[in-house]
């Protein structure tokens, strides 16, 4: 979290600065929002065992800035999928009557939405990348109401995990990312394409 | 011998050993055991075949091989499969780890070998090696007891299990199974109460449970809104605390599914068609209930609200209400309505009845009014519930002429009066007024004068101008029309002065009136009352009372506490009102709220007269009952008078000294004393007092003060003269003064400062006078500067002075002040001014007497230079050099005498007066001496 200073390290301004800001607050929310569903389940804080739902491609250093937000726009989108699937779900097996969990719900999954949309305007023409789910909720919830817990557990902690990700990447892009969207496509196509091979 | 032995111990056990496989082997062992789990229900059925019917049963837990069941049982043969079966509960889930049994059969005391042991595997085999826990998902009620087991993942140790937010304590069943039992389990949660089994460093599994109660649900109750269809409603009863989705309660009504209530959005359930008898089931993995309801149709009717209400006929006093209904069964169904009419201090409730009730015609509403209307219905017949309430409906009748107006005149004077009427009520307005007409006629004019008013007039002023009675009408405006006019006739008027009055008590703030009946009160009474004493603008009162009534009570509510009212009754006829009676009194009497007026005191003698004036009667507040005089001191108010006549305004306090007096004179009515008014007065001596004692009495102790001093000092005259006329002692000079020697050149010290000492003892036989030697140079320069700073010439000072007495000091110290004022009490100063020379020549030095210094005057400057030089010269010589060898043309010595300028002794007894005739002795210095001397 070191690096998810107010401003960012290079004073990200405009459109990827709003962006950084967002990714910064919806991480926040995330935070917020496993610490409230563990409080409302009385969960242990330890984590649940299993890896990470979303899977992507290492972000190792050879990949531009550009690529990495392709990325993890590509993570945080499948992460929505997972939070919205949890919303049904929950909906429909529990009591759906109003907490300060299920408005958190709401404020990060409208939040996730304007962050995706807003990532995909930093994103490089044409190139697309895909994330992968390990494990679907029906697999999970097959072992009843504690494996459906346990998998929104898991999907908040992607949640966390992901946006943390995004936010990071974001306060680490230049400043003059966005000066020159034509440069950068260029440069990123050409990364794009190593990584294809 | 041994060998013996050990034959027959060893026969011994073998045929112990044949016994008992005797008695075992009589009974077939139990042939194909097999065990039927059922897992949710956590049962486990054994089935076998065998003759026998009582039966020895062992179940283990198979790893640990601890004994969880060892019971003997009778069980007997199915005839339709021929076997035996028998079914075991188990508080742990199957699956927690695996269960071993064994059966044999049993006759009496004998039975059969044990069959061979039967498992079922649990989820604790190597072959499932992730963590799980069982039971999932259970639904039990709450209080109830469970067993929770957790089964570990291999290669992973166990911590603890979580039963919510509670550490639980746990029971190792297998190798990689721990078990809990949570006891008397509290309700669950929104989403269930979860069971955590976790490890050192992961949350390894869990479990749900639905801790809840069965429906609670009662109180069905049926009726029908459209006059053929039911909706069956019921109350939900405690909350079963079971809210999953398949935990929830559902409903059937009469075998139905009640969607309305599965979906739970309300408690009631609908059916398209009425039936005799309804049956309500609600059912939830807890328990079932049974709501029963039976009635006839026509007894449930609850009728929907009244559409499109409206007001088609609207009058002054009257409206005609129509609405309909939105079931058209309703038409011919005998109903009665309600309608609730709301307005201002104006609500009420009225019922009408009616088949297919739609219209119905509001009586006795009050003109101008807005009326809110809400209206439902109910079955007349087999009345069930009133209906839903219509929505509110406004209505506004229309004006009407208003009503005739309550008129009053009074006259303040016999020829002007003011014509008076109250303001109408709402009820009697008939809608807002536009105005006034005011009509008057009087016998000499014809017809009628009339003027009309703006509505915020409720006077008209009158005046008479022959004497002759006047009647005025008037009548109020509204825009329906004029109101029916009320006529006045001006009623004579009546001094307060020329009448009697009484004085009016009030019971509880309330005048209680009664009167002679009047034969010419054909029209009734009028009790009017207005402030007593008011002029110009006052607030008249009246009320129109009927013939047949003698007495009213004029209420406190349009009575002001502390305000004096004329309370007067007139007789009513078709003439002008006749006064009958007149009162003054005061609903409440209160304290005056002046105090009196123009108190003024009046000394005479030692009397003080106090007089006042009363306050002005709308400051009394009450009748005056009488005064209270009281004497102010420091502290308190001491009565000294009660006046309980109030016309006496005056009061004389006698006997009082000479001094200053405070007086507080209150007014008192029946409600207390005012705060008082209060005066302050100095008694003073009268004029010849005054003369006597301030100028004749100091004159005559002056008198006689001085009688006295004169006859003291005459009697102690010796003494007198001793203390401030001593006589100056002679010098004593050494030596023979005889015969003098030759010339004697006596001239004074040019320090020619001489102190006489005196004693108390003063001896003239000692040497008691001696010249103060200049004590020191600083001394020296101190008495020149003096003498330079003064205007007067070198003072001669004599001082008294016992000789050897040791005050040096003191005259050092005097020396260096002034020159010419005296020390202390032991020593005298004298500075004689000018003291008649004795007898004495300038030629008394050749004759050797004492010869006074005889200077003329001098500057003052030069005679002290000299003054140095001499003195210098006389230290020369020692000891005292007589005033002879003075030589008086030595222009030394004229300079010296020049700067003595007065009577001077220096070491003579002798005064020494100067030839100056402005240094002459005072003629009451030679009275006072002559005096002492005793010479006349």
């Amino acid at each position: 979290m070191a690096g998810r200073s107010a401003n960012g390290r290079h004073g990200l301004r405009g459109h990827a600065g709003r962006t950084a800001a967002l990714a910064r607050l919806l991480h926040k929310d995330c935070i917020q929002l496993l610490e409230l569903y563990r409080n409302s389940e009385s969960l242990p804080s330890s984590p649940v065992d299993g890896d990470y739902l979303v899977s992507i491609p290492p972000l190792v250093p050879q990949l531009s800035d550009e690529e990495k937000i392709s990325i993890l726009h590509a993570a945080l989108k499948e992460c929505l999928r997972l939070l919205e699937d949890v919303i049904t779900r929950e909906d429909a097996e529990f009591s759906d009557e109003d907490s300060e969990y299920k408005r958190k719900r709401k404020t990060v999954r409208d939040r996730l939405g304007h962050l995706l949309a807003s990532t995909e305007q930093l994103l490089v023409d044409g190139q697309k990348f895909e994330a992968k789910v390990k494990e679907e909720l029906d697999g999970q919830a097959a072992s009843g109401s504690f494996g459906l817990k346990m998998w929104i557990v898991r999907v908040l902690q992607d949640l966390v995990h992901w946006t943390g990700q995004t936010s990071d990447t974001l306060h680490s892009m230049p400043a003059e990312m966005e000066k020159a969207p034509k440069t950068m496509s260029r440069r990123t196509r050409r990364g794009a394409g190593k990584i294809r091979k | 011998m041994q060998g013996w032995v050990t034959l027959a111990l060893l026969l011994s056990l073998g045929v112990g050993c044949s016994l008992g496989q005797n008695g075992v082997g009589e009974l077939p062992v139990p042939r194909g055991l097999t065990l039927n789990p059922d897992l949710p229900a956590q049962t486990l059925s054994l089935t076998w075949q065998s003759d026998s019917s009582l039966f020895d049963l062992e179940i283990f837990h198979t790893e640990l091989m601890n004994v969880v069941l060892n019971e003997t049982v009778a069980v007997k043969t199915d005839p339709v499969t021929g076997l035996h079966s028998w079914t075991w509960h188990s508080p742990l889930p199957l699956e927690c780890t695996s269960h071993s049994a064994h059966i044999r059969a049993r006759n009496q005391q004998s039975v059969s070998q044990w069959s061979p042991l039967q498992t079922i595997p649990g989820w604790d085999i190597p072959e499932k090696s992730e963590s799980n826990m069982f039971p999932q998902d259970k639904v039990v009620p709450v209080g109830s007891n469970m067993t929770f087991c957790c089964i570990v993942k291999e290669k992973e140790d166990f911590k603890e299990i979580m039963y919510g937010r509670q550490e639980m304590s746990a029971t190792r069943l297998s190798r990689r199974t721990y078990a809990i039992t949570a006891t008397n389990q509290p309700v669950s949660g929104n989403t269930g109460t979860n069971v955590i089994c976790c490890s050192q460093r992961l949350t390894l599994t869990g479990a749900v449970v639905f801790v809840g109660y069965p429906p609670g649900d009662e109180g069905l109750v049926c009726e029908t809104r459209d006059l053929a269809s039911a909706e069956c409603s019921w109350k939900k009863g405690r909350d079963t605390g079971l809210r999953m989705r398949r935990s929830r309660t559902k409903y059937t009504l009469n075998g139905r599914d009640c969607l309305e209530a599965n979906e739970r959005k309300r408690w009631w359930c609908s059916s398209k068609a009425w039936e005799q008898s309804w049956t309500l089931v609600a059912r939830n993995p807890l328990g079932t209930v049974h709501l029963m309801d039976s009635a006839q149709l026509t007894d449930r009717v609850h009728l929907l609200a009244p559409v499109n209400v409206t007001a088609v006929e609207v009058k002054a006093w009257s409206a005609t209400l129509q609405w309909s209904w939105s079931v058209a069964a309703y038409k011919k169904l005998e109903m009665v309505c309600q309608l609730q009419l709301f307005a201002h201090e104006l609500n009420s409730t009225r019922n009408y009845s009616g088949p297919g009730l739609s219209s119905v015609v509001l009586e006795s509403l009050w003109p101008d009014v807005d009326y809110t209307v809400t209206l439902y219905c109910g079955s007349k017949h087999g009345f069930w519930k009133w209906g839903d309430k219509s929505a509110p409906y406004r209505i506004h009748t229309k004006m009407d002429r208003p009503d005739a107006l309550d008129v009053w005149m009074w006259m303040d004077s016999s020829n002007t009066g003011c014509v008076f009427w109250k303001p109408l009520s709402v009820r009697k307005s008939h809608g807002a007024l536009v105005g006034y007409e005011v009509s008057q006629s009087s016998a000499e004019e014809d017809g009628w004068t009339p003027v009309s008013l703006p509505p915020g007039n409720f006077s008209y002023p009158i005046i008479l101008n022959n004497g002759s009675d006047i009647t005025v009408a008037v009548a109020a405006r509204n825009p329906a029309g004029l109101s029916q006019p009320s006529t006045v006739t001006t009623p004579a008027y009546r001094a307060d002065s020329q009448l009697s009055m009484s004085e009016l008590l009030s019971t509880n703030g309330s005048f209680v009136l009664s009167w002679q009946p009047n034969a010419n009160a054909s029209s009734g009474y009028a009790v009017e009352w207005v402030p007593t004493g008011c002029s110009g603008l006052c607030p008249v009162d009246w009320k129109k009372v009927p013939e047949s009534d003698s007495s009213f009570t004029l209420n406190s509510d349009s009575l002001v506490a502390g305000v004096r009212y004329t309370v007067s009754v007139y007789a009513l006829s078709t003439g002008a009102p006749t006064l009958l009676q007149r009162w003054q009194g005061y609903s409440q009497e209160m304290t005056p709220s002046q105090s009196v007026r123009e108190l003024l005191p009046n000394q005479s003698g030692s009397d003080v007269l106090l007089s006042w004036k009363a306050t002005a009667m709308e400051n009394q507040r009450g009748f005056i009952r009488g005064y209270t005089i009281y004497l102010a001191n420091a502290a308190h108010l001491e009565l000294i008078a009660n006046i309980s006549d109030p016309e006496v305004q005056s009061y004389r306090v006698k006997g009082l000294s000479l001094s200053s007096y405070k007086f507080v004179v209150k007014a008192y009515t029946s409600a207390g004393e005012d705060a008082g008014a209060t005066v302050a007065i100095k008694m003073e001596m009268d004029t010849a007092d005054m003369l006597f004692v301030g100028i004749l009495v100091p004159l005559g102790i002056m008198f006689c003060c001085l009688i006295l001093i004169s006859i003291c000092c005459y009697k102690k005259r010796e003494w007198v003269k001793k203390a401030f006329y001593p006589e100056i002692p002679g010098p004593k000079v050494p030596g023979d003064w005889s015969s003098p020697q030759g010339p004697l050149d006596v001239k004074p010290s040019p320090h020619s400062l001489v102190h006489i000492v005196e004693s108390p003892e003063w001896d003239f036989t000692k040497e008691g006078l001696f010249p103060v030697p200049e004590e020191e140079e600083e001394s020296e320069n101190d008495n020149i500067e003096v003498d330079a700073d003064s205007d007067e010439p070198a003072l001669l000072r004599y001082y008294n002075q016992v000789v050897g007495d040791g005050s040096h000091g003191n005259q050092v110290s005097d020396s260096s002040g002034s020159s010419n004022t005296s020390v202390d009490s032991t020593q005298t100063e004298i500075t004689y001014a000018g003291i008649q020379s004795p007898t004495s020549s300038q030629g008394a030095c050749g004759g050797g007497g004492y010869r006074p210094q005889m200077q003329s005057v001098i500057g003052p400057a030069e005679p002290q230079i000299e003054f140095e030089a001499d003195f210098q010269d006389d230290g020369l010589h020692a000891g005292y050099k007589p005033q002879c060898s003075w030589q008086l043309d030595s222009p030394e010595a004229e300079n010296f005498s020049g700067s003595l300028g007065s009577p001077t002794s220096v070491t003579s007894s002798q005064f020494l007066i100067p030839e100056s005739s402005e240094e002459k002795p005072q003629p009451s210095n030679t009275w006072f001496h002559n005096f002492l001397s005793g010479k006349s």
